[in-house]
């Protein structure tokens, strides 16, 4: 169950978001991918769940079912919490001959329960605030057992209790069921907590690898200004970056 | 760069055909793009995969929620073609073929288009708008993560709905606008009665009318449906993008039905 990326290159409008990176995601390993915003880590990970398509490089992944969360919840809206989560339980044939809507119906609450929100059910999206929509989303992600799991700043706007039980969680999958994790995250403390390698991006390339402690060691120019955010170092930030 | 290119590349001629193949280009993109989900659509439609609850509930809100729009469409426009042609009639001595004439333009033309017109600015702004609004937030994305077509999930009930009830709304339409159109020409002129009306649309009415009538509103239904989701599909960059694909999904709507009005009546009529 591993992610093999090689030379990928990505252009939009013929700027290089990505040129020519490979990296590799191994079985239950959680990656954190680091970087500022429009570095392209959302960009890496809709290639590998296969939503764009690359301009070069390959991507390999083993069979399985790949999971998102994304960075702006992406709830559908005209649902509510319980058929969102339930969503594909519901649409995918697979899920529907195996489980009854009682069945159904528990696993969500569990889903619920796991992402500290229960007995919402009945509400809709828009009644939610920001981190609550993040955490059903990863609820959603979650329900079928995933091989797979892209989090898109999963602990984004949420508070540090909040951002704690999700990093526990996003441990304990991929300890559990060994789901095998790429990251994308700004926090520090999300890093530290749940990823065991970290690949930091710069300009399309990759300009760190190593793990979480050689991250805040700090003897990589770039990781030594992206963990302390100083204005002056390798990175500089150009109107062209966002 | 030359420096005759970059000469070249400011003047007006090469600008304007660089717009003018860009258009052609996205024209040629949305036609195809129509095109090929239709075909997708049809795939499931065939192998019968949807559900009917689905279908059910966009049925509801396309014939339900559009249609005092549409009878009011409808019904004023059998009222302003009787205005015009009943006193004309009456002078001209022929009083006995109003009816027809109303009964004629409705069930032939009228009826549809009307009907075509008000659903593409009720419902089939609704169904664009709804869709480009998933797609710049993400959800259409959502969709394909998990693994559901959205074609299936959002084109396939749709069309079905569209194909399945437009019939139904061209009746009530048609038939409430002859009923609008005989009020007005009695209200005209006296020489025209009631029974003298309706028996002048009974003459006017022929079975092929009506049955092409429904197969053309089945068209224009599926049409309308498909011709919306597929710019709303489209949409890109936010709320303007939204507003956007919205817009091209009341114009190629209303374009398509047009076209396939014209089909018809070549076809049938010519
Ligand atoms: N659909 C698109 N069309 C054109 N450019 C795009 C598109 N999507 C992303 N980009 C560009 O690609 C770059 C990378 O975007 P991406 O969303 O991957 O950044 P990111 O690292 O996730 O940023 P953030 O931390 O803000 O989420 C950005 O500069 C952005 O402008
Ligand atoms: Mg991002």
């Amino acid at each position: 169950m591993t992610i093999k990326i090689n030379n990928l290159t990505k252009l939009y409008d013929d700027r290089k978001v990505l040129d020519d990176i490979s990296f590799e995601v191994k079985d239950g390993e959680v990656l954190a991918v680091i970087g500022f915003s429009g570095s392209g880590k959302s960009t890496i990970l809709k290639l590998i769940s296969g939503l764009i398509e690359a301009d070069g490089g390959e991507i390999k992944v083993d069979d399985g079912d790949i999971a998102m969360v994304f960075q702006y919840s992406a709830l559908f809206d005209s649902l509510n919490v319980f058929d969102n989560i339930s969503f594909a339980l519901h649409e995918r044939k697979e899920f529907r001959k195996k489980y009854t809507p009682e069945q159904i119906k528990f696993m969500v609450a569990k889903c619920l329960e796991i992402v500290g929100l229960p007995g919402i059910e009945e509400k809709f999206p828009h009644e939610l605030s920001g981190g609550m929509q993040k955490r059903v989303s990863l609820a959603r992600a979650i329900i079928t057992n995933p091989k797979y799991i892209l989090y898109d700043e999963p602990t984004a706007g949420l508070d540090p209790i909040a951002s704690t039980v999700i990093e526990n969680y996003i441990l304990r999958l991929s300890q559990d069921i060994h789901a095998t994790s790429v990251l994308v995250t700004h926090q520090m403390s999300t890093i530290k907590r749940c990823a065991n390698r970290v690949i930091m991006l710069y300009n399309g390339k990759i300009v760190f690898e190593g793990t979480p402690d050689d991250l805040i060691k700090q003897d990589n120019p770039y990781t030594r200004q992206f963990v302390t955010g100083a204005i002056d170092g390798p990175m500089k930030i150009t109107a062209s970056s966002f | 760069m030359s420096k005759f290119n970059i000469i070249f590349r400011e003047t007006a001629t090469y600008r304007f055909y660089k717009l003018f193949i860009k258009q052609m280009r996205e024209f040629l993109e949305t036609v195809g793009n129509i095109a090929l989900r239709l075909l997708e659509s049809l795939k499931y439609i065939f192998t019968l995969q949807f559900k009917l609850s689905e279908v059910i509930e966009q049925s509801k809100r396309f014939a339900i929620d559009s249609l005092p729009i549409t009878l009011t469409i409808v019904a004023m426009t059998a009222v302003i073609v009787s205005i015009q042609v009943a006193p004309e009639l009456v002078k001209q001595g022929g009083k006995d073929y109003i009816g027809l004439l109303v009964a004629l333009t409705m069930v032939r033309e009228i009826g549809t288009i009307m009907s075509g017109f008000a659903i593409i600015s009720m419902i089939g702004s609704a169904f664009a708008s709804e869709i480009a609004t998933m797609k710049v937030t993400d959800q259409i994305d959502a969709l394909r993560v998990l693994q559901v077509s959205p074609i299936k999930y959002l084109f396939v009930p749709r069309i079905l709905a569209g194909t399945i009830m437009m019939p139904f709304i061209v009746v009530i339409a048609s038939v409430v606008g002859i009923i609008f159109g005989g009020l007005t020409a009695q209200m005209t002129s006296h020489e025209v009665s009631g029974l003298c009306y309706y028996t002048s649309v009974w003459h006017g009415l022929y079975v092929r009318d009506i049955n092409i009538a429904l197969f053309k509103a089945s068209c224009f239904g599926g049409a309308i449906a498909l011709v919306s989701s597929s710019c709303g599909y489209e949409a890109k960059n936010g709320a303007k993008g939204v507003g956007l694909a919205t817009t091209k999904a009341v114009v190629w709507s209303f374009v398509t039905i047009v076209i396939i009005d014209y089909c018809f009546a070549l076809f049938f009529y010519f």
